[in-house]
């Protein structure tokens, strides 16, 4: 990132737009009335307001400055354990994502055809009569099951989940199969909890990451916590076939073969299982099925790994050795998003299993409290009516361990395409974009086109809400209150630190409203925003002023719960699975082979840029500002085999699609895969910025879904590269 | 104003060893003091990717302001726009700026940025976030950085601890603390595990060009014999653009104050 900031070519910051955090003319200076009854902010609107980040999902702690009524910088709340004063780029970035020129402020109805563009406003009446109206007819006609329901990942989300199971319908659609299915539910099987929180304390000596690229992927406290690590000389052992920026910070970058994490895996299993390196105490008292592991482990030794994954037999030899040496002060990390090829879950057991063998536990991992505390109330509700209809996403008739909760979101695409078991007719849209974040996005499209309905709630007019019927504008997360966030002991608050603009709302709001018009209203029993949160906070007996003005509420302490207890069938740690072997699936985890890319062809490798999350921050200026052009890495060697050269446009074509995007030839990277920078190539001309840029990864992805966990494997794709 | 070569108050302390090329501080900095979109007072400089796969090595740094105890931008500067304040902080007066640049030419570090493209252009270049400092507060790069790599604090604690990191970690660093000697010492101060030109850097020297600048903006007369009388014509018409400068700004604060009385 250089001194000069003059790349015109892919810099598209207009001199209109440039000024709009400078300038405080185009928004009305309102102060935020809540902010101002709470005395966080004085009569001329200044003030510090404590409120949570939005950016991603990891929902940092933020002390949002606001001056004459508008937050003019955004700060790490010291208090919140996830942010400890700290913000990364994006969190700070996040006031332009509020105050950017491109938001949608009023309800909008679309006149033209679909994925043209062409909307009116409407009022807040005429958007959700009209919406509330088309819902009840679909019911009527198809019943509640013809009603789709996805959402992705946020606070609002138990009042969402209200209006889909309140309205009947079995589909729910999250984002969770193409990110981390496969670690969750691994988890779930070897350790009866979602995902053990890590512990990096002064004692930690080793860490293995597995495709974990903290310092890209950032979640401000855990890359602060790995940085302090690596600071103090733990050692990293990082596997990546991509140079990423966690590479160039690990004591030992491993290139490893896309496909074969499983077989290092097991190779490490299979040292420690018969060297007898495993902690024998830990393996007897709080496990179950280390007969099954060490046979089904037995013939997987690092000369047969190495074969197959390019890393030396004797460094996984090593490696083997030195984690075991240093256990139970060493760490094998799940990573987080771990949807990569269709042996990915199997990967993810070994990783438990490996953790669990040396007896980490309650060293570096123990159990993570969840997120539903039963320590906050709850408004009244009825109980939700019976659902008798199949999920169209397979779960559990195809998927039979896939949690409900995960569901398979292509899987259910697929099936509105096929029409089979049933046809779907509207699909609800709330904070999401599938259409560039599943896999084959010619394919979404195709299921869109299938919809008498299609609603999407958003601050932008995003790809999705391009494609959709009625676009309800949401309130930006500096302008809205949700539900009470639970970290640790306290339950932290998202407040608005300015008015909404223009006629945005909260979820909260939304919810209801459409709630009540569907005659669901039992199950948003709260006046406003402020009373659901009096509600929560009731059983606490503190005023949602005093929360207000210090961002959190404090809890009882929880009973201690036994470290050593875990949700499993066996109540211990489960190295053989009975669930999975009596569900067809391997008890313990095997070998199995991934395909590879045909000849001339390469593995088509995505992941994150500290300067992005997903699909929803391209357009921010300020993150725009400082990114890198999105390109296609290939190795410099192999570029120049094929006579390219750093900067050539090229076609990229898989099974499903094609895009063109320009080169960058770098060392960083195995000859044998190719990287393109994610969330790019937006449809929407809503994002004037982020319009005309880079290529959408979602467009060249096949679809392939993985039997036990239903993770989408997205590095299972292969595709060919000429010269455009 | 301080004197030349003062022990700054405040210094930095950043270590490439940590620096992850987030771009967080960059963010930061353009937020907390409003610097146009297509501008910036901090960036990255960087190896880029060295040695050949599978043997690869990447280090970056953020880049912004040294902050020298003997500015060469200051004496450059005709107007007295850019001053090094009682705190060793070097900042810069937009209203007294004439665009000249030649600050951007004396700058052996190569910091200040310009805003070609405006009508009423400033020179673009960190303060230390001074308004923070007033408040009690880091600056925005420091106070948000991720990993730690930009340290924030007294000069003399970040110079001890540079010298700490680098004899408490044998073979991590080079043994080099950038800033403590270059260019006449700089409040911020580099740590690095590779040399400081493959990062970028200017092999400034340990001198700064500023004591031969004052040769031409201040005369010494002992040791500039006729080339100074030569120069004399410059220093006069130099030193009365300062005075008036420096004149103006009293005014200016003169009105503050009255206006500030007659509001009582």
């Amino acid at each position: 990132m250089s001194k000069k900031i003059s790349r015109r070519d892919f810099l598209k910051i207009g001199g209109a737009t440039a000024t709009a955090l400078a300038v405080g003319s185009m928004l009305s200076p309102k102060v935020a009335q809540a902010a101002f009854d709470a005395g966080t902010l004085n009569a001329a609107g200044d003030g510090f307001v404590h409120s949570m980040c939005e950016m991603c999902v990891w929902r940092c702690g933020l002390i949002a400055k606001v001056r004459e009524g508008r937050v003019v910088k955004l700060e790490g709340n010291p208090e919140h354990p996830h942010s400890r004063g700290r913000l990364c780029v994006r969190g700070q970035s996040g006031l332009m994502n509020t105050y950017d020129p491109d938001r949608v402020l009023t309800p909008l109805i679309r006149v033209g055809q679909r994925g043209e563009g062409k909307f009116r406003k409407a009022s807040w009446d005429e958007a959700l009569d009209l919406v509330a109206n088309k819902m009840l007819e679909i019911k009527n006609n198809y019943g509640p099951e013809a009603m789709v329901f996805s959402s992705t990942h946020n606070l609002s989300q138990p009042l969402f989940e209200n209006l889909l199971y309140g309205f009947g319908s079995p589909n729910y659609g999250t984002q969770r199969s193409l990110c981390f299915n496969a670690m969750i539910v691994a988890n779930q099987m070897t350790y009866g909890m979602e995902e053990p929180a890590r512990i990096y304390n002064d004692k930690l000596e080793y860490i293995i990451l597995t495709g974990r690229n903290l310092m890209e992927a950032i979640s401000t406290s855990e890359t602060g916590e790995l940085s302090q690590a690596i600071e103090r000389g733990v050692k990293v052992i990082y596997l990546d076939p991509r140079f990423t920026k966690t590479a160039a910070k690990a004591s030992e970058w491993l290139p490893i073969k896309p496909g074969t994490d499983l077989a290092f895996h097991l190779a490490l299993l299979n040292v420690i299982v018969g060297e007898k390196l495993y902690n024998e105490k830990f393996v007897k008292k709080y496990t179950v099925g280390f007969d099954e592991l060490a046979k089904s482990v037995a013939d997987y030794t690092p000369e047969w790994a190495a074969e197959l994954t390019d890393i030396p037999a004797e460094q996984i030899r090593r490696i083997a050795h030195e984690f075991a040496a240093a256990a139970p002060n060493a760490l094998a990390h799940n990573g987080w998003r771990t949807s990569n090829f269709v042996n990915s879950f199997q990967t993810q057991r070994a990783i438990t299993i490996l953790n669990a063998l040396v007896g980490n536990w309650n060293v570096t991992l123990e159990g993570a409290a969840g997120e539903g505390s039963g320590a906050l109330g709850v408004p009244p509700q009825p109980p939700f009516p019976r659902v008798s209809a199949l999920r169209l996403d397979g779960v559990p008739w195809k998927y039979p361990i896939v949690p409900f909760k995960l569901g398979v979101f292509q899987e259910l695409r697929d099936n509105i395409v096929s029409g089979d078991p049933y046809e779907p007719h509207g699909w609800f849209i709330s904070r999401q974009n599938p259409i560039m974040s599943i896999p084959d996005r010619a394919k979404t499209i195709k299921a869109f086109e299938k919809m008498d309905l299609i609603v999407t709630v958003d601050i932008f007019l995003n790809d999705t809400a391009w494609f959709s019927d009625v676009v309800l504008p949401e309130a930006s997360y500096l302008e809205r209150y949700d539900p009470l966030n639970i970290v640790g002991d306290k339950a932290f608050l998202r407040q608005p630190v300015i008015e909404p603009q223009g006629e945005a709302k909260s979820a909260l709001w939304i919810y209801k409203e459409l709630g009540t018009r569907l005659g669901l209203g039992d199950f948003f029993q709260y006046e406003d925003e402020e009373d659901f949160l009096r509600q929560q906070l009731a059983p606490l007996g503190v005023s949602l002023d005093a929360v207000k003005a210090q961002g959190y509420a404090v809890l009882p302490e929880s009973e201690e719960k036994d470290p050593f207890e875990w949700n499993t069938p066996s109540g211990k740690i489960e190295l053989f699975s009975e669930t999975l072997a009596n569900t067809g699936f391997d008890g313990c985890p095997v070998w199995q082979a991934p395909p590879e890319p045909p000849q001339d062809q390469f593995y088509l490798l995505t992941g994150k840029v500290a300067q992005a999350t997903q699909f929803g921050t391209q357009n921010n200026q300020l993150l725009h500002k400082y990114s890198d052009e999105p390109r296609l890495w290939m190795n410099e060697d192999v570029a120049e085999e094929r006579g390219l050269a750093d900067g050539d446009w090229v076609k990229v074509t898989s099974a499903v699609g094609v895009v063109n995007i320009r080169l960058n030839a770098t060392p960083g990277i195995r000859p044998d895969c190719v990287y393109l920078t994610p969330g790019y190539g937006h449809l929407t001309k809503g994002l004037t910025t982020a319009y005309g840029l880079g290529a959408s990864d979602s467009v060249l992805h096949v679809t392939y879904t993985d039997p036990a966990s239903g993770s989408q494997a997205l590095s299972q794709t292969f595709v060919a590269v000429e010269r455009a | 104003m301080s004197e030349h070569g003062s022990t700054p108050r405040y210094g930095f302390l950043i270590d490439a060893s940590l620096c992850i090329d987030c771009r967080t501080c960059m963010v930061s900095c353009s937020v907390e003091n409003k610097v146009p979109m297509d501008n910036t007072r901090i960036w990255i400089e960087e190896t880029g990717v060295t040695g050949t796969f599978p043997n690869l090595e990447r280090y970056t740094v953020p880049y912004h302001c040294m902050h020298c105890k003997d500015p060469s931008c200051v004496s450059a500067c005709t107007v007295a726009a850019l001053t090094r304040n009682e705190e060793g902080v070097v900042v810069y007066d937009p209203d007294v700026c004439i665009g000249c640049r030649y600050c951007m030419y004396a700058c052996p570090f190569e910091v200040p940025n310009y805003e070609y493209d405006e009508r009423f252009p400033e020179v673009i270049k960190c303060d230390m976030c001074y308004d923070r400092l007033q408040e009690g507060q880091q600056p925005a790069c420091a106070q948000t950085c991720p990993t730690g790599a930009i340290k924030f604090g007294n000069y003399e604690d970040m110079l001890a601890l540079a010298h700490k990191m680098i004899k408490d970690n044998p073979g991590k660093y080079i043994d080099h603390v950038y800033g403590e000697h270059e260019n006449g010492g700089t409040a911020t101060l580099y740590i690095s595990p590779v040399p400081f030109e493959e990062l970028g850097f200017p092999p400034a020297a340990s001198i700064s060009p500023a004591v031969s600048n004052r040769l031409v903006t201040e005369g010494t007369p002992t040791v500039a014999g006729a080339a100074a009388v030569g120069l004399t014509g410059i220093y006069l018409t130099i030193k009365h653009a300062k005075e008036e400068a420096e004149e103006e700004r009293q005014a200016e604060a003169a009105e503050k104050a009255e206006a500030a009385m007659e509001e009582k």
